[in-house]
């Protein structure tokens, strides 16, 4: 029914350096049909976003050796500033999950993780980019569309 | 909700008149824009609002239930209730910048409070590294833990022969965690694991006990040892081999007794001393020891670690005196346990052993079972302990003559006394006929189990001994090996060929335990009396019990059913181990912080951020001001696509309509919408269970009602005016294709209803309240409590205050949720001025009975 509109899928950056997770997390998303990339730590994931501009929504895990999640997120929200990111930690701890709240994350989830709390809320950061997407291109004059529709 | 409802009224009616400015394309998108980001926002303060509730219930369950749950589950949910709140914040201060920014400040100040609550510093340990058997007493068991304080006591109050030796302290056990740094590991390894799944919990374990085994020994440890060691050589001949024990603070207390769940190694070499001791404080995070904890909230850092190092002493024969029935606290008659060799060929559980029982003073022999002993544990030249047979003419001998039995009987009660509870003694008779006692602890009793009816029909197996009473039914579990346990279900029947105590991991899972052999003393037994956990041992071949067929245990009969048979069933309640526990007592402080609602009236002076106390306030405070935001934002911008609309309807009641996003079918220029132009899944819920079936009118009003009313009328300025026009109504939905949010005022009720009902069954939810009346308090508080009776079994949660009454339901599919609010829509046209009739007892059961089939039929059309 309708013109057909192709909705692309949402594209999701993991890091963390435990590989093992980050693995099995990544084949748990893929079939629920996110688009996922990998990384292994900050430095690496701050260039996969400047590299990929599509990138919707990073899970970052909060204690990695080298440049922790805390650290890196005030990056990310800098230079990606629409760019969502979700802190994922083993640890629980007011101070830190708070903090990382604070620090501008959409929202802070204890691992073991649910997953499908976790595609909720991937798809809730998502929805919060697209509207910020269309804000500012209602600021600029141009019209607003689902950022993820093509028109076929 | 009477001035909320005011000023929402007064919003609509300044911004919906018939002058409506014409806007620019652009302005209409940027204003669109705004609206979606809005709500957005608003439905993300909704959904961390309904979870953070979420996870205060699951807090205040585990706290009033009998569930064992770890500081794991404390911290966590701690920490997830605060994010949530959090997020609340941050996001009702995206809809309204800057106006409530007290709320950031005092959501820091019960964060701070709650973190030194559940991040409590442990305890440093500052006293010597080790210290000898003869320099302790009762009250040190903070630094060489419960088992060894008693034996020091034990020789240097009560006079009585121990084994020469020293403890290594909890000082040094700090001492090798901090030089490895491994705490934070520690942590951050239980913290990530779910240790109610066995091969998470083995798996952990294993991970735990690597880390301490494979730690380095600190320098001044090694020192202090190797001069406790000189000193004692000097009293001894030739080399002695030493028993390496646990002693655990908190170990050996009246309420827990860890029985056998740490290592104990015996006949150590001395070179391999330090190397047992690490290996002995590993101990404390074998699974068995871990489930332990967990079930009586005991947390790892309350049970530090110290090691005994006791010389051995070569023993003709040893094992176990009770000076009660294990099981019977009435029976005060002392029970002796005895094997040829080492204590440890009783203590195991494992083989036959003789049983002395005597009377208390003047104290007799009373009783003589001598077994036919095959089997004992002895010395092995060097190191170590070696099971041999014993010689054929030996077997049936008594292990001990009648003047040993008093001996000991004597030694037991003595200690009984001094303790002043009824005591565990572990003892030990050397070549030289003399008593040495070994250990001693508080003795512990199953409770009394109700009583268990008659059975028909013959058992599948009977015999054995009661070890721990009760019955319970379920299905057969074969334990062998560790790798069957990991596959043991829940509430499974444990059958096992020797009553190991690596087993006392399972018992949280299991609803009873057979065994073909052992007896009454030994650890397992222990820990199964301590879980309450019905068990029956030595039951001979059990090869009758097939893996994975339904039984029922009667461990007081003696005797496995075949098949559940549900009058015996879970005849007894397991004990709430936790209670009194240190971990619960965290929770409940926590609690105080997070659950309670002190911020109870939105129309109250007081209702504001500086008034929150608790995280249950923010979220009440940041749930009435989102939604009061979002009806103010609708009417403040004069935006056709998004203003109130008035409902098109033909009843003397006025309903305003708000759209948050995809409320309506189409953009709705005019000033008023049609029912069939609002596209509100719970609003049509609501609206069919109000239109469902006609009202009546208002009750029959007996003399006293009426007279209530009246009084009441004059009383209250706030009800003289409605009074005039009974049937005034003020209605305001904010409607979105799968939320609804309505304030209403019928009459003199003033309720709010709220739902959630989309395709994500965790997020949606339904929240109603019902306040006010026309008569007195005390009928309106009746009928709120009426509501609540009608609500009770329909699936939602019920709060009565006064004349309140609040209900919730969540986690639910769509159509779930729908019906309910169908029934919502039912009761807030029915239940209006009901108040009146509260006074009735006859009326008030006629209407109850009406209401409840008017329900039942509700959801049949």
């Amino acid at each position: 029914m309708g013109r057909g509109v192709k909705i692309m899928a949402i594209s999701v950056l993991l890091v963390d350096d435990e590989v093992g997770f980050v693995e099995s997390l990544a084949k748990r998303l893929t079939i629920r049909q996110f688009e996922v990339s990998q990384a292994y730590d900050a430095e690496t994931a701050l260039a996969m976003l400047a590299e990929n501009p599509k990138i919707d929504v990073v899970l970052l895990d909060v204690k990695m050796p080298g440049t922790d999640g805390l650290t890196a997120i005030k990056t990310m929200k800098r230079r990606h500033p629409l760019v969502e990111v979700i802190l994922l930690s083993g640890y629980a701890n007011l101070e830190t999950s708070v903090g990382g709240m604070a620090l501008g994350a959409f929202d802070y989830l204890l691992k073991p993780v649910r997953i499908d709390e976790l595609v909720y809320k991937v798809e809730d950061a998502h929805h919060r980019k697209t509207l910020q997407e269309n804000k500012i291109r209602s600021l600029r004059g141009e019209s607003s569309t689902d950022s993820n529709e093509q028109e076929t | 909700m009477a001035s909320v409802i005011r000023s929402i009224g007064g919003w609509f009616r300044r911004f919906t008149g018939p002058k409506e400015p014409e806007l620019s394309e652009e302005e209409s998108e940027r204003l669109s824009a705004l609206f979606r980001e809005r709500y957005h926002s608003f439905r993300v303060l909704l959904t961390a609002n309904g979870r953070a509730l979420e996870t205060m219930a699951t807090m205040e369950q585990a706290y009033a239930g009998i569930q064992p749950y770890g500081m794991d589950f404390v911290i966590s949910n701690a920490t997830t209730a605060a994010v949530r709140v959090y997020r609340m914040i941050q996001h009702l201060d995206a809809l309204a910048p800057g106006k409530y920014t007290g709320l950031f400040e005092r959501f820091d100040e019960i964060r701070g409070e709650l973190d030194t609550v559940i991040h409590p510093q442990p305890k440093i340990i500052d006293a010597p590294l080790v210290l000898p058997l003869a320099a302790i007493g009762r009250h040190d068991s903070p630094v060489v833990g419960a088992k060894m304080a008693n034996l020091g006591e034990i020789h240097n109050a009560l006079g009585l022969e121990v084994p020469p030796g020293f403890v290594i302290t909890a000082a040094a056990y700090g001492r090798l965690l901090d030089h490895n740094n491994l705490r934070p590991e520690i942590h951050r390894l239980i913290q990530s694991v779910e240790i109610d799944r066995p091969d998470a919990l083995f798996a952990l374990s294993s991970q735990l006990q690597q880390l301490i085994t494979s730690a380095e020994i600190p320098s001044d440890v090694r020192e202090a040892v190797d001069g406790a060691l000189s000193a004692l050589r000097g009293e001894f001949d030739s080399e002695i081999g030493f028993a390496v024990r646990s002693s655990a603070f908190g170990e050996d207390s009246a309420e827990t007794s860890f029985a056998g769940l740490y290592d104990s190694q015996l006949n150590v070499h001395p070179d391999n001393l330090l190397a047992a001791f690490v290996e002995t404080a590993a101990s404390k995070y074998t699974p068995q020891a871990m489930v332990y904890r967990r079930h009586h909230g005991l947390r790892n850092e309350d049970t530090e670690m110290a090691v005994g190092c006791m010389a051995m002493i070569d023993a003709r024969a040893g094992g176990v005196a009770y000076t009660s029935d294990p099981q019977d606290a009435v029976d005060s008659r002392i029970h002796i346990s005895a094997a040829l060799g080492l204590a440890k060929t009783v203590v195991d559980g494992r083989f036959e052993v003789d049983l002395f029982i005597t009377d208390r003073p003047p104290l007799n022999v009373v009783h003589r079972e001598i077994a036919h002993k095959t089997t004992a544990f002895a010395l092995r030249p060097g190191a170590g302990i070696t099971r041999r047979e014993i010689e054929a003419e030996l077997a049936d001998r008594p292990a001990l003559d009648d003047r040993q039995v008093l001996a000991i009987a004597r030694a037991a009660l003595d200690l009984e006394t001094h303790f002043g509870a009824p005591q565990d003694v572990e003892w030990a008779v050397t070549a030289a006929r003399q008593l040495v006692v070994l250990q001693a602890r508080p003795m512990h009793w199953a409770q009394v189990p109700a009583p268990v009816p008659n059975i028909e029909g013959e058992p599948l197996v009977s015999g054995g001994v009661c070890v721990s009473p009760g019955a319970a039914g379920g299905r057969v579990s074969w334990v062998h090996s560790d790798r069957e346990a990991l596959k043991v279900p829940k509430n499974a029947v444990l059958v096992i060929d020797y009553p190991d105590p690596r087993w006392a991991a399972l018992l949280d899972r299991a609803a009873a335990v057979v065994s073909e052999h052992g007896g009454i003393a030994g650890h397992l037994a222990t820990v199964a009396r301590e879980f309450g956990v019905p068990a029956i041992f030595g039951m001979g071949n059990l090869e009758a019990l097939r893996r994975g067929e339904e039984v029922t245990v009667d461990a007081d009969g003696l005797a496995i059913h075949q098949g559940l048979i549900p009058e015996i069933g879970q005849v007894r309640r397991r004990r709430n181990l936790m209670e009194g526990s240190p971990i619960r007592g965290i929770l409940e402080t926590a609690l105080t912080h997070i659950a309670p609602l002190t911020l109870l009236d939105p129309n109250a002076t007081e209702f504001r951020p500086t008034n929150v106390r608790t995280l249950h306030d923010i979220t009440r405070f940041c749930h009435e001001k989102a939604v009061a935001e979002m009806f103010a934002f609708g009417s403040e911008h004069k935006f056709p696509r998004y203003a109130a609309k008035q409902l098109h309807h033909n009843v003397p009641m006025q309903w305003w309509v708000l759209n948050l996003d995809d409320g309506f079918t189409e953009d709705i220029k005019g000033k008023y919408v049609h029912l069939n132009e609002i596209n509100c899944g719970p609003m049509h819920a609501l609206w069919d269970g109000m239109v469902a079936i006609p009202w009546d009118g208002p009750p029959a009003m007996s003399g006293s009602g009426l007279a209530s009313v009246l009084f009441e009328a004059t009383r209250n300025p706030a009800l003289s005016t409605p009074f005039k026009k009974p049937y005034a109504q003020r209605n305001y939905f904010m409607v979105s294709k799968n939320f609804m949010n309505l304030q209403s005022r019928f009459g003199f009720h003033f309720s709010t209803v709220e739902a959630l009902a989309g395709e994500r069954d965790d997020e949606n939810y339904l929240v109603f309240s019902l306040k006010g009346g026309a008569a007195d308090m005390e009928r309106r508080s009746a009928r709120a409590r009426f509501v609540a009776d009608i609500l009770a079994d329909k699936g939602f949660r019920l709060k009565v205050i006064e004349d309140t009454v609040a209900a919730r339901a969540s986690a639910l599919p769509q159509e779930v949720v729908l019906a309910m609010v169908k029934v919502i829509g039912y009761l807030l046209m029915h239940t209006r001025q009901l108040d009146m009739i509260m006074g009735d007892q006859r009326s008030i059961d006629l209407y109850r009975s009406k209401l409840e089939n008017d329900i039942a039929s509700l959801n049949r059309k």
